[in-house]
């Protein structure tokens, strides 16, 4: 009401970091996009986007990612379930948060020892006869150590939303006579949707784009919009083509967010302003 | 009466949108070391007229003096009128102590100063020694205590409540209710109090403001407003009412269920449209020979003091009637009521029109 | 209620074993005096000896940390700020707006962040090392401070301002006596999921980081591409305990709340 030059400029530097870090970035990759290596305008990278190489990269992206978010849900959702059950929940939640919070690359280091052909998997395998395999570099390497790194942030939210569900639901289904199986079904599901799309939305989007597991893990096998992206900005230096990649994945991110925030009741927890 | 006028309202009104009216050109006059009640349904506007006058909202028309001073334009934080929260507003992170002390701090009072203010204000409100209190720790009507502390120590010239008393159960409320009314007279401060409560309003106030749609419907004392109600909102909404229509014969005489009585009013058009308001308690359950209504009981709750009965006439109007004596349910009884007790609404009336009639047919102002 | 039967119990048991087996499989190596990640030959500490004297590796540590510290301090300012304006816009809609905006970063794939800030740098001539890292660290932990402070200042009642100003409040005041008091958790949270993120991060420092610096993930994943050495296993040793006790910190200060883990992460 009173006093409003004070109040905002308190805002400026808030406001600075919305124009510089938020809109110029998409800005300038939307931009960028519309320039070939020589820096003439050109329609080129997006022409050479729809190409079958590319096309296959995408289609490729997506199947990772699809099955790495699919993992990931199905055994998160019965985790978060019986985390919820649990004497002391919300020390256990926190014991499953604690892997998500050391470094990246210190886990993704391990599993390279762990699947490597000296690693105590293969020294198991060995044992039980099956003979030694190459672990590491392979799909099933990659999506597992995917899962392993995103599957935090999928139990998070839906263990939000399975706590947040009022008990007096559950005991009225079961009064009106649901067996174990329809409560679950027709209420507890539908009551914890929100969490699950949240949780899809946090792990899909980053697996879209990994690009570091690709390389320690997949070795290079397995290309994702990630890997392209860094491929072209860091090794090929094609920051127009790199751009392009960068637009689509974006447009990608926009979709999914749509699909998946539908109506949020705030069950899902990520801190949305009523 | 300008004299003392403390608080002056002329023709504001309050606009959220183009089209939402929360208050429509209200004018009143608030003497000094009164405590007065805006009384009214939700969304009726009472809030509104409270945060104007503290000075978190400003009006989008009209006038509103302090001291005969336009203060529209006024800051809240400048204004000498602190406020008792419905929530209370108590600082969960600061101690009872520090709470009370907020105000005295920022205008930067000396400790010593500040300590035995707000020991004082303490003692006020009965929580002497209660300084170093969590707020956490003290139970609603302690924190309600405090909330009040916290306003009176900063000296204000007005203290507006804004139902306090609602998050209260029903046997603190009443004791609140006697105290924040001696509270008043031993401050001799301006309070101005809103509730929803029609009874809190009748019980605490020298003067009740009613109000509905963003519009004073009547102001007057709780008895004014209690035996003379303006409308049919008003009889409505304080207490119990029975609504009927009537016809205005003549002076003295009204008609209503078809049959003609005596009256106390005067001063209406012959054969006039009228609503006809009779209180519960003033009907007197008797035989169908003494009554002067016939009805035949409905139903019947026992309400401790008095058994509530639900009545009907032959016209199918309701008549409530608060009785100390026993009926049967079915049966037919009568229902006496003397000529005062029959309060006379002319339709679409206003405040001014009703005063001027009273004066106009003589003195009966002096007789309530 | 709170009782479990045998086979969801065997079930949690599996996932905390696969969750911790890489992290102890680290932690057991970083002891053995053989110098791989198989055959564990004797017990030895002289691997986290080798932490120590690897002068170019606590510098690393170094910058590291001082990155952390600084962006989660100055981004810590500026979303406090930034969501305290957003609770008072009044109009929805614009507020709405800028919420979105503000979680957009939160959202968006790290390789995205990473490209586009190096673009930014190079335009506007930001050398990239030091301060660019710096810069972009402080970037992406502004939305996540504003996400852990908001719910705060939602729960704060609307009133308590008013009485601050009903009692003579200025703004000034309302904002240090009242608000930043009452939201103290959510900034603690909020500081802290900055510090890890920042600390976290290997993507988007690995964009804008320039020949000379360097920082402990971008070292990891050069060191790992090139050649496992078990100085690292030791290095995660460390920061697993350091990690552990911050992690510990932040359950702490957080621990009135009664979830302290509804924000979003990356």
């Amino acid at each position: 009401m009173n006093a409003k030059p004070t109040r905002f400029l308190s805002f400026v530097p808030y406001a600075a970091w919305i124009v510089l870090f938020v809109i110029a970035p998409i800005a300038l990759i939307t931009y960028y996009s519309f320039f070939d290596l020589a820096g003439n305008f050109t329609l080129e990278n997006y022409r050479n986007f729809f190409t079958s190489i590319y096309f296959k990269l995408i289609v490729n992206s997506f199947w990772y990612a699809f099955l790495i978010t699919f993992f990931s849900l199905l055994f998160a959702y019965p985790t978060a379930y019986f985390l919820t059950k649990t004497k002391h929940k919300q020390l256990w939640l926190l014991l499953i948060i604690i892997p998500s919070w050391i470094n990246l690359l210190l886990k993704t280091y391990a599993f390279i020892g762990l699947f490597g052909l000296y690693g105590p998997i293969n020294a198991f395998l060995e044992m039980a006869g099956i003979g030694q395999h190459q672990l590491l570099f392979t799909d099933f390497s990659f999506v597992f150590v995917a899962v392993y790194i995103f599957i935090p942030f999928m139990i998070l939210p839906i263990f939000n939303s399975l706590d947040k569900l009022n008990p007096a639901l559950i005991d009225a289904a079961q009064d009106l006579g649901a067996n174990a199986w329809t409560t679950f079904s027709r209420v507890t599901l539908p009551l914890t949707m929100n969490g699950v799309k949240s949780g899809i939305q946090v792990v899909f989007i980053p697996a879209l784009s990994l690009f570091m597991i690709t390389r320690l893990i997949a070795g290079n096998k397995v290309i994702t919009l990630g890997t392209a992206i860094e491929q072209q900005f860091l090794v090929a230096q094609n920051w127009g083509m790199g751009s392009t990649i960068a637009v689509f994945l974006i447009l990608f991110m926009f979709i999914i967010m749509l699909f998946t925030s539908g109506s949020e009741k705030g069950a899902a927890g990520s801190g949305k302003i009523k | 009466m300008s004299v003392e006028s403390i608080i002056r309202f002329d023709n504001v009104t309050k606009k959220y949108d183009e089209d939402t009216i929360v208050l429509n050109n209200v004018s009143f006059e608030l003497e000094r070391g009164k405590f007065y009640t805006l009384l009214g349904p939700s969304g009726c506007g009472k809030t509104t007229i409270l945060r104007l006058i503290a000075g978190f909202i400003e009006p989008t028309e009209g006038t509103i003096l302090f001291n005969g001073k336009k203060i529209n334009d006024v800051p809240a934080n400048e204004r000498k009128v602190n406020t008792v929260f419905q929530d209370y507003a108590l600082f969960p992170h600061l101690n009872v102590f520090e709470n009370i002390a907020f105000g005295l701090r920022i205008k930067k009072i000396k400790t010593d100063e500040m300590k035995k203010r707000v020991k004082e204000a303490l003692a006020f409100v009965n929580l002497e020694g209660y300084e170093n209190r969590e707020i956490s720790e003290m139970s609603g009507g302690q924190r309600q205590r405090v909330a009040i502390a916290r306003a009176i120590v900063n000296d204000p010239e007005v203290i507006l409540l804004d139902e306090p008393l609602s998050a209260l159960d029903l046997k603190l409320r009443s004791e609140m209710q006697y105290e924040l009314r001696d509270l008043q007279k031993r401050l001799g401060k301006t309070f101005i109090f809103v509730t929803h409560d029609q009874e809190e309003a009748l019980a605490m106030s020298d003067e009740i403001f009613v109000l509905n749609n963003g519009e004073i419907q009547q102001s007057g004392t709780p008895l004014d407003i209690y035996d003379e109600p303006l409308n049919r909102f008003v009889a409505d909404f304080i207490g119990e009412s029975n609504i009927v229509p009537g016809i205005m014969i003549e002076d003295f005489v009204v008609e209503f269920t078809g049959k003609k009585f005596e009256c106390v009013d005067a001063g209406l058009n012959p054969n006039e449209n009228v609503d006809i308001v009779i209180r519960p308690e003033d009907l007197v359950l008797t035989t169908v020979e003494k009554g002067k209504l016939t009805v035949t009981v409905d139903t019947q709750l026992f309400r401790g003091v008095h058994y509530e009965l639900s009545t009907y006439d032959k016209d199918g109007n309701e008549w409530l009637v608060h009785s100390t004596k026993k009926a049967e349910v079915g049966s037919s009884v009568g229902l006496d009521f003397v000529p005062e007790n029959i309060h006379v609404m002319r339709l679409n009336e206003t405040e001014e029109e009703f005063d001027a009639r009273l004066e106009s047919y003589g003195g009966s102002d002096n007789e309530r | 209620m709170g009782k479990l039967s045998k086979l969801p119990k065997l079930y949690l048991a599996f996932v905390f074993i696969i969750l911790y087996t890489p992290i102890f499989y680290l932690l057991y190596y970083s002891f053995n005096s053989g110098g791989t990640m198989s055959g564990f030959e004797s017990f030895t500490f002289e691997h986290y000896a080798a932490v120590f004297e690897d002068t170019r590796l606590i510098m690393i540590l170094i910058n590291t940390i001082v990155v952390a510290l600084l962006s989660a301090l100055v981004s810590t300012a500026i979303g406090v700020l930034g969501a305290v304006t957003i609770t008072f816009i009044r109009k929805k809609a614009l507020r709405n707006a800028i919420l979105s905006m503000n979680n957009i970063l939160i959202v968006s794939p790290d390789v995205i962040i990473g490209a586009s800030f190096l673009i930014l740098f190079t335009l506007v001539g930001v050398k990239l090392g030091f301060a660019s890292v710096l810069i972009s660290h402080i970037a992406f932990s502004i939305p996540i401070v504003v996400i852990m402070v908001l719910p705060k200042l939602q729960e704060m009642s609307p009133s308590l301002i008013d009485a601050a100003i009903d009692l003579g409040a200025s703004r000034r005041d309302v904002l240090t006596r009242v608000i930043i008091p009452f939201i103290k958790p959510g900034i603690f949270a909020g500081f802290f999921l900055a510090l890890t993120y920042s600390l976290d991060d290997f993507a988007v420092t690995f964009f804008v980081t320039g020949n000379g610096f360097s920082t402990l993930s971008v070292e990891i994943y050069s060191m790992a591409r090139a050649g496992v050495t078990l100085t690292i296993n030791a290095l995660s040793g460390l920061i697993f305990i350091v990690t552990l006790l911050l992690v510990f910190g932040y359950y702490a200060i957080n621990r009135k709340s009664k979830n302290p883990f509804s924000g979003v992460r990356k």
